[in-house]
């Protein structure tokens, strides 16, 4: 279904009634599962993605399985100084609108697999845990755009509950154009955190920077766009990582004060220590 | 086929187990009863974008979620099974042999997958698990009689099934569990059009019916695995308990109480009103027959005993002394399972008011939303 991007101009407004600088709504959970190392669970919009991180722990084809076809070693090393971390992307059938059914090859994924993977081993502190692995697991239950931003906000997440150290959340968003590529329109305004109706029709990209600095650990622009446009893009996504950063940032720490609430962690460290950063 | 779950345990480790899970009553590592399923929490239409979902959380940590979407698709014209699918539906005695043919046709309705992280989707067990829950389904006609709309078309459904968790115990009982679970809370479109026309529905979704309407008593299959040591009958067992099980069964039973025009068989029994069925059984390697055999002390170097000397080492004999069976030390089970073991598992999941039932009414309890 094409999408009318020409009403944009009446009322500045897109189709699913946001404004250009508007996430969707992202709503995250941490240590959704009790029997992995670290959990997480993570919609934004209509996106909805699943993380368990199992690990740092030692490599091996029982542990991982599929250390030949997982893709994605990230930190460079699996065997040397440095952990191993292995992404592995489910997408589920039932995720799209019409089922499609992905199999473990798919290019797509693998390529998922492996940004994923190298986003998270430059904030991991992959150093500490040779000759280990990290095995982050994830699945996809619904996607409507965002998908690759979605499944890094939600390994960070993982990684965050897993606790392994790591420098900063790695926090990941989209932006794009509000404009084709071939109306070749100067004026396109830029676009933050695409659906999938935009992601369809206009040119987009993901960022993910590390916490709220300005540094970009991972940048993915798979459609054509005019260069004078990408400045534009670039900016409002590397802003809308910092606006996502924040939100992880809340859910961790909500969670932890729920934890020291209950009673689940050890008082050592007051409820009002954790405001200090 | 082997259930791979792999466990690191000493053949100490492994006699003690056994012995523990062979008095009378057994004592299971996680102190349930024998017939004591695992606790779980359930819900279902967790995906708004599917026809059916589902999601159960086992104690132990293990989660699985199950997303079931349905298709519309034209039965493929061939006009001899046309006639023969009409026969069945009346119930004619005598078409017997051709449901057979029929429901050959109709399998191809229903396609399954598992999805297991950290496994290839062509690992071996992947697809005996597949293939195990597929089988239940499709055992008996029942359930693919539900998705035909009219004589051209049908409902094609595919049935995700994700285990998000890393596998900690076998999930055959986790999986199948859901599967169920998302199948009761399963609906299609509400359909307009009648008789033979192409088809056309009803675009309310508030209007459209379940696959397996609550009213009526017919429920989808659940497939439970049920392990024997000694004389001893095990439910759910977990993987520390799998290590050591002498045999280890999968059991789909369907409640059939639809189908009463039926000559009750033997295996059939009438339950308040719920006409359970044995719809397959699967023997399941027990990864017990892998484990490395216990030594006794006797023989042992370790313990300061002498070694069989080189004039004994030379002997055949003194191989086949270590293999007899001491109290206490682990030795792998061989062979075959006994037939009247084979035969109490499966006396035991269809028992009046007994595990099958009581799996059934919890999971009829789960709210369908």
């Amino acid at each position: 279904m094409p999408l009318d991007t020409s009403t944009y101009n009446l009322a500045l407004l897109r189709v699913d009634g946001r404004r250009w600088n508007e996430l969707r709504r992202i709503n995250a959970q941490i240590r959704t599962q009790a029997a992995a190392d670290g959990s997480s669970y993570l919609e934004m919009g209509h996106t909805k993605v699943m993380c368990v991180v199992t690990g740092p722990s030692e490599p091996g084809p029982r542990r991982g399985g599929v250390v030949g076809s997982a893709g994605g070693a990230g930190g460079g090393g699996g065997q040397s100084k440095d952990a191993e971390v292995v992404v592995n992307i489910v997408i589920a059938g039932f995720s799209s609108v019409d089922r499609k059914r992905r199999g473990r090859g798919d290019k797509r994924t693998l390529e998922m697999q492996s940004t994923v993977a190298n986003a998270l081993a430059a904030s991991l502190h992959i150093h500490l845990f040779p000759h280990s692995q990290i095995n982050v697991s994830l699945h996809v239950l619904s996607q409507d755009g965002s998908l690759l931003a979605a499944l890094i906000n939600a390994a960070t997440l993982a990684c965050v509950d897993a606790g392994i150290p790591m420098t900063d959340y790695v926090a990941a968003c989209t932006a794009g154009s509000t404009s084709t590529y071939a109306a070749n329109d100067e004026s396109a305004d830029p676009l933050l955190d695409m659906n999938h109706q935009e992601e369809q029709e206009l040119p987009g990209l993901t960022v993910a920077t590390m916490g709220d600095s300005d540094r970009v650990v991972a940048l993915v622009c798979e459609s054509r766009v005019q260069i004078s446009r990408l400045e534009g893009m670039l900016v409002v996504g590397v802003d809308g990582c910092k606006q996502v950063r924040e939100i992880l940032d809340r859910v961790v720490r909500e969670k932890g004060r729920r934890m020291i609430d209950e009673g689940t962690v050890e008082k050592g460290t007051g409820l009002n220590d954790m405001d200090v950063d | 086929m082997a259930s791979q779950t792999h466990l690191n345990l000493s053949p100490a480790e492994l006699a003690y187990l056994h012995a523990s899970l062979s008095l009378t009553p057994p004592i299971r590592p996680d102190g349930r009863s024998p017939t004591q399923y695992r606790p779980l929490s359930a819900e279902t239409g967790i995906l708004p974008g599917t026809n059916g979902s589902a999601r159960i959380c086992f104690a132990d940590g293990t989660e699985a979620i199950v997303g079931v979407k349905a298709e519309v698709e034209k039965t493929r014209a061939r006009w001899d099974d046309e006639t023969i699918f009409l026969e069945g539906q009346e119930g004619d005695e005598g078409a017997e042999e051709d449901k057979e043919k029929e429901q050959g046709g109709n399998r191809e309705w229903v396609e399954l997958t598992v999805e297991i992280p950290g496994q290839r989707d062509d690992d071996s067990g992947t697809i005996f698990l597949a293939q195990m829950l597929s089988e239940a389904l499709l055992a008996d006609g029942a359930f693919v009689e539900r998705l035909k709309i009219n004589r051209g078309w049908h409902w094609k459904l595919y049935l995700d099934i994700l285990l998000i968790s890393p596998p900690l115990s076998y999930p055959l009982p986790l999986l199948s569990l859901t599967t169920h679970l998302a199948l009761l809370s399963t609906r299609l479109p509400r359909l307009k059009s009648e008789g033979d026309e192409d088809p056309f529905f009803d675009d309310d979704w508030a209007a459209a019916p379940h696959l397996y309407p609550k009213d009526r008593k017919a429920r989808p299959p659940v497939t439970l695995l049920v392990m024997a040591v000694g004389n001893n009958i095990i439910f759910d067992p977990a993987k520390e308990e799998l290590a050591v099980a002498d045999v280890a069964l999968a059991v789909s039973v369907g409640d059939s109480a639809e189908r009463t025009g039926k000559t009750a068989e033997d295996e059939d029994m009438e339950v308040d009103g719920r006409k359970l069925r044995l719809l397959s059984i699967r023997t399941v390697d027990p990864p017990s027959r892998l484990t490395p055999p216990g030594v006794p002390n006797a023989t042992n170097s370790a313990y300061g005993h002498a070694v069989a000397g080189p004039q004994q080492q030379k002997m055949p004999e003194a191989r086949a002394v270590e293999s007899e069976a001491v109290e206490g030390v682990w030795k792998a089970p061989r062979g075959g399972a006994k037939l009247a073991v084979m035969g109490a598992l499966v006396q035991k999941v269809l028992e009046r008011g007994g595990v099958a039932d009581e799996v059934l009414d919890a999971l009829e309890a789960v709210d369908l939303s």
